[in-house]
């Protein structure tokens, strides 16, 4: 069977068959021999071309208003991988979106301890617009760039999840 | 006073997470009762499930919970226990609760309620300080009142000089403190200290004080006993803070030589007895790169990194902490103390994204294997199941290595790092095993902003590339992993999974 995998933003080439006591899989065309036990739900056992033990983690990706949908541990730092290449969110948070209304989305989840604007009030690049609190951290939420506030659905004291849309700039 | 030699049989702890843990443990040790807490969301958490007994104290933001003081004297009463140690954080250092529970015929595990006042007010511990004979950081001598206009605060400030630091009167754990390098920023310092200081702390009271250039942070624990004994322990360096939070401790220090430790010790020692202090603290000092030291304040609780003390000294000081709440003297050995015997690390692993400007990162924990194995401890709170809440601290585990000096230490602290697994939410494990690998780390060439200055350097890189060939791993362990768990028709764990997916193949007419 063959899939796209995105690692980390770079597509790679899977195939994968059944081989004897494993599996035999080419990642870019490059081929391996691989033993798969699976432990539990997220975690598999590995024997690469029999020798190499590799201990893999598979978790869905933690919330993430761009998130992925696993997250994958080889060594002490996690991937990102998307099966199929099948991307969701598309990063809409954050200074890159230059043009159209810049929605300013909770990053993680918590509470909302301060709105700091109003619909219709004018602000500046950097100016602080909401104070989200999370684990005893204030953080404060800035304009990307210059505009008007066109929505403000942060309500003080409200709970948010990762992703919330909190206020739109126009 | 206490009674002498108290009878202790059950204690309750007035806290969560990983702490609560940790005296759970010595209770067990010195065959005390357990009783737990639990706000809402912590009904199922580790330390209600290590406790003999729990009981619920409301909602689960700490002002409902953690933070009142009625519902965990209610709570003291009803489980018929005679002694309360409050952990670290939440009411750890709040005078009106070591006075209730003391007022309720309970034994207070801790110092006693005049000490926690004059500690708990950064500029009347100063003061206290200076009264002892002992240095402290140039400062303002009283807080900023409320009603300051700008101009005085601006000349306030000026009079102590810049760069400063606007910390809380009230402050603890690096929460109301901004740091001021040019006057123009004075104003929005004071308002977000000020802010933040009211949210965590009840206390919005700020005041000024000097920042040193290329300090370290040294501090030293001591106990004390109700008979006039102090001891003070070998130092812990604490330098290596961001953004005024610690995140390594160790000890010994590696700036610190023998007639440094002596004057720190004795002047922790002499700060202790002049506030009359008795039970376990820690006496923070600042030292300038002339070896110069200075009082920065007092911390009237156990502190988070309290193991690397316990790792190179073999004092429990949990246990010692019941030992003096019940009227024990305290017959420890000040050599032993003092001496250092190897080397201790400590991570404070948060579940925070480090490669995302170390933003919270609460939710599910869906697997946690701790590492184990000679010379290393992990003081955790948290287990596979679990949530990491968005209501409490990101603390997922302290995780101390110890060995016979300090390049050894870093080696097995970063063998247990990688050995550490914890999925489903991010945490700070990358950025150690980075940290642990950098020149001024290991040659012990940093002091308090070293930190904040290289991760601004390095502008949000990643902390680890994966290594050689682990991109291939996951694209091809992703598959697998695909392939079997849509054949989820219950698999043995062990079994050869291969099998069912042929046969899977097979049914489905699929040519493998």
């Amino acid at each position: 069977m063959r899939f796209e995998v995105d690692v980390g933003g770079r597509v790679r080439q899977v195939v994968a068959t059944p081989a004897g006591d494993g599996f035999a899989v080419t990642v870019d065309g490059k081929p391996f021999h691989v033993d798969a036990v699976r432990v539990d739900d997220y975690t598999l056992s590995l024997l690469v071309d029999r020798v190499h033990s590799r201990e893999v983690v598979i978790t869905p990706e933690a919330a993430s208003p761009a998130g992925s949908p696993l997250t994958v541990r080889v060594g002490a730092a996690p991937l990102a991988v998307i099966l199929n290449g099948r991307r969701r969110g598309t990063g809409r948070e954050g200074p890159a979106a230059r043009s159209g209304p810049q929605r300013v989305v909770a990053p993680m989840p918590g509470k909302v301890i301060r709105v700091a604007v109003a619909a219709g009030d004018s602000v500046r690049a950097g100016q602080p617009l909401v104070v989200v609190e999370a684990m005893k951290m204030e953080n404060e939420l800035r304009a990307g760039r210059d505009g008007t506030v066109a929505d403000v659905p942060a309500r003080e004291g409200m709970l948010v999840e990762a992703g919330t849309l909190l206020v739109v700039i126009q | 006073m206490i009674n002498q030699e108290a009878q202790l049989k059950k204690i309750l702890i007035a806290n969560r997470g990983e702490i609560a843990v940790r005296i759970i443990r010595a209770c067990r040790e010195m065959n005390l009762t357990p009783v737990a807490v639990y706000s809402e969301c912590d009904r199922a958490a580790l330390h209600v499930r290590y406790a003999d007994e729990a009981h619920p104290i409301g909602p689960s933001p700490p002002r409902e919970s953690y933070l009142r003081i009625d519902r965990l004297i209610d709570a003291a009463r009803k489980s018929g226990a005679d002694a309360v140690h409050p952990g670290y954080g939440f009411l750890a250092e709040n005078e009106q609760f070591a006075a209730a529970v003391r007022d309720a015929g309970l034994v207070f595990i801790g110092p006693p309620a005049g000490a926690i006042e004059i500690m708990g007010s950064k500029t009347s511990a100063r003061r206290a300080a200076q009264r002892a004979g002992v240095p402290v950081v140039p400062g303002t001598e009283a807080p900023v009142p409320a009603a300051a206009t700008e101009p005085e605060i601006a000349a306030m400030a000026g009079a102590v000089g810049f760069p400063l630091l606007v910390k809380a009167v009230a402050g603890g754990g690096g929460k109301g403190m901004r740091t001021v390098v040019d006057p123009s920023e004075l104003s929005n310092a004071v308002r977000a200290a000020r802010s933040e200081a009211g949210t965590a702390f009840g206390d919005a009271a700020v005041y000024f004080e000097r920042r040193l250039s290329a300090a370290r942070h040294i501090e030293v624990q001591l106990l004390g006993d109700h008979h006039g004994t102090v001891v003070p322990f070998v130092e812990r360096e604490c330098t290596i803070q961001r953004r005024h939070q610690k995140v390594v401790e160790e000890s010994p220090s590696l700036a610190v030589p023998p007639p440094l430790r002596r004057a720190l010790m004795g002047d922790a020692a002499a700060v202790a007895r002049a506030v009359g202090y008795t039970n376990a603290g820690t006496i923070e000092f600042l030292v300038d790169p002339d070896g110069h030291h200075y009082f920065l304040e007092m911390n009237t609780r156990l502190q988070v990194e309290h193991p690397v003390t316990e790792m190179v000294t073999g004092v429990d000081l949990v246990q010692w902490q019941i030992r003096l709440a019940r009227g024990e003297r305290l017959d420890l050995d000040p050599d032993r103390a003092g001496a250092p015997d190897g080397h201790a690390i400590e991570c404070r692993i948060y579940a925070e994204d480090p490669d995302n400007n170390f933003l919270p990162s609460p939710g599910r924990v869906l697997q946690l294997r701790a590492p184990g194995g000679p010379g290393v401890r992990d003081d955790g709170g948290v287990a596979a199941g679990l949530e990491v809440p968005i209501f409490y601290d990101p603390m997922v585990s302290k995780l101390i290595a110890w060995a016979e000096d300090r390049p050894r230490a870093v080696a097995r602290m970063r063998r247990a790092l990688g050995e550490y697994l914890i999925a489903g939410i991010k945490t700070t494990i990358p950025f150690f095993l980075w940290l642990l690998d950098q020149p001024e780390f290991l040659a012990g060439r940093f002091h308090t902003t070293y930190l904040d200055e290289v991760l601004r350097s390095r502008n949000g890189r990643p902390f680890l590339e994966p290594a050689a060939g682990d991109e291939e791993t996951a694209a091809l362990a992703a598959v697998i992993h695909s392939l079997l768990m849509s054949d989820n028709g219950g698999t043995v764990a062990g079994e050869p999974l291969v099998r069912r997916w042929k046969a899977q193949a097979r049914a489905e007419g699929v040519n493998p």
